[in-house]
């Protein structure tokens, strides 16, 4: 106990490393699931429910999200922690405020696309991933979903580096372009898990696909990529009104906003020209 | 108010896991609707029948619903049809499918939302903390569950007050995203107002500060409830494994 830490030691590069190795390995667990899961699905579903893919899928992906909350969140910064709260709740709330618009869509990401969007990809994956999980508290049926959920938030905050979000017509194509993604990824979820989708709408649509002879796990996927493009396109186009209604003083407190240039316009602390 | 409350959260915790883990290993179906009973049952005896079974008909209705729809006439792997209306067919095996699917998620999730509405929360945080798991999860499992119904209500009372500036929440599309946003907007601004200042406290009291966090709470655990867990964990690893070797794809393409 020669020298008392009187200052919060700065997290060393070998910390830095390793967090990095666990990104990876989430992301590569998530990704090696997915393949695996395509290349093995059992040619006859007759023969039993699916128990060894449901069983592959879940740990697969829920490893995965798991390695990624480690990696990512000890390293967030307070002001990006207290967010994910609000994201989870606005991922319900404003759920639940589209749906009594009664348009058919099944809104359910806008906070973490907003955090993703205003915190950056490993805050929006985390914030994914621990929405999946929380939410499972009341609905459990979400929680193999996690995966998909990161990936989402992690697709959003890509998105706002790269600076789709500068322009309000680059928003809904980076969404349909994350929901391609994010829909093929949680196909196997709904296929394996729980042999379908919950809703009646969704459940039509694989249906059809059944119908014509597809593979209850090339039916979902065909459902997701019809219905999840346009889904997250909204999602999207939502959460980047929201970004933009926000004023100046509360989006340039974030220094992923800042250092990206996320949003369109000066910093409120550059003088206006 | 239950025997529940003597229970470490992590006991629980493992059972409802083990219990969910080794249902979908085993997939047959009389084993699920066992698992599924004894839920309920535990739910009547832990006096929350009535919100688990609630909260799970609102999630498993519709699934099961449409589980049978679709398994119970679009089946093309099925052999022995049973009626057949043009392209629908409803066949032994689909409807077998749909029965062992729907039963099995409706144990695992009514297993899962009994321990979430018996297990005490502030317990399982300080388990949690116990633990050498980050202290940040436990934060945002914690803030969330109380941010939840003060969301409600602060909902509520945007709505009175643009209504009592003339938001009128009716009328068409166009009209309906209008109010949407009426109501979006200061929700999430005040929400995220609320964050920033939140965040401030919690740094000035050395919330983001590394090493080890020390709890008020101590949760009480005993040798037989981790002798209880040990157990779970290696049966539950047992059947994942046996479940793994048994039906490992080279075996099931035959």
């Amino acid at each position: 106990m020669s020298k008392p830490a009187l200052t919060v030691p700065a997290p060393g590069q070998a910390a830095g490393r390793s967090r990095r190795l666990l990104e990876i390995a989430g992301a590569a667990a998530i990704a090696a699931t997915y393949v695996f899961l395509v290349l093995t699905q059992p040619a006859d579903i007759a023969n039993g429910p699916a128990s060894f893919s449901a069983l592959v899928a879940l740990g697969g992906f829920l490893l995965g999200a798991v390695l990624l909350i480690i990696a990512v969140l000890p390293v967030l910064p307070t002001s990006t922690l207290v967010l994910i709260p609000v994201a989870l709740v606005l991922n319900v709330v404003l759920g639940q405020l589209m749906g009594s618009t009664g348009l058919p869509f099944y809104i359910d990401a806008i906070g973490t696309v907003l955090i993703g969007v205003l915190a950056g990809p490993a805050a929006g994956a985390a914030t994914g991933a621990l929405s999946s999980i929380v939410w499972s508290f009341f609905n459990p049926t979400v929680l193999p979903f996690a995966a998909g959920a990161a990936l989402i938030g992690f697709l959003a905050g890509m998105a706002a580096r790269w600076g789709l979000f500068r322009r309000f017509y680059f928003v809904p194509i980076a969404g349909f372009v994350t929901g391609i993604i994010a829909g093929v990824i949680s196909a196997p979820i709904a296929a394996f898990v729980f042999g379908g989708t919950s809703g009646l709408g969704t459940g039509a649509i694989v249906s059809a696909f059944r119908a014509m002879g597809d593979t209850l796990l090339a039916a979902i996927t065909k459902q997701a990529l019809i219905s999840d493009p346009m889904d997250k396109a909204i999602v999207f186009t939502i959460a980047a009104l929201l970004a933009y209604a926000l004023p100046r003083r509360t989006t340039f407190q974030f220094p992923f906003v800042r250092r990206f240039r996320v949003l369109a316009g000066k910093s409120p602390a550059a003088p206006d020209a | 108010m239950t025997r529940t409350h003597h229970l470490h959260p992590f006991t629980a915790l493992t059972a409802a896991v083990g219990a969910a883990v080794v249902t979908t290993a085993a997939a047959s179906w009389p084993l699920s609707a066992a698992v599924a009973v004894a839920a309920a049952i535990l739910a009547v005896r832990g006096g929350v029948a009535g919100r688990v079974l609630s909260a799970a008909a609102v999630i498993l209705v519709p699934l099961c619903l449409s589980l049978l729809v679709l398994h119970g006439l679009f089946f093309p792997e099925g052999h022995t049809v049973l009626a057949e209306w043009g392209p629908a067919r409803v066949t032994a095996e689909g409807l077998e499918f749909a029965l062992e699917l729907g039963t099995r998620t409706t144990a695992c999730v009514l297993v899962f939302l009994l321990f979430s509405f018996t297990v005490s929360v502030p317990d399982l945080l300080s388990a949690l903390a116990a633990r050498r798991i980050p202290p940040q999860f436990g934060f945002v499992l914690a803030s969330t569950l109380t941010l939840l119904p003060a969301v409600a209500g602060r909902l509520d009372r945007i709505r009175q007050a643009q209504e009592a500036r003339g938001m009128v929440v009716r009328g068409g599309l166009l009209s309906r995203m209008g109010t949407l946003r009426l109501q979006m907007v200061p929700l999430v601004l005040a929400l995220m107002d609320d964050a920033g200042s939140r965040a401030q406290a919690l740094d000035a009291r050395g919330f983001g500060n590394a090493g080890p966090r020390t709890s008020y709470r101590d949760v009480a655990d005993s040798t037989a409830q981790r002798r209880f867990r040990a157990a779970a964990l290696v049966l539950t690893a047992a059947a994942v494994v046996a479940r793994l070797v048994v039906s490992w794809p080279a075996g099931v393409t035959r």
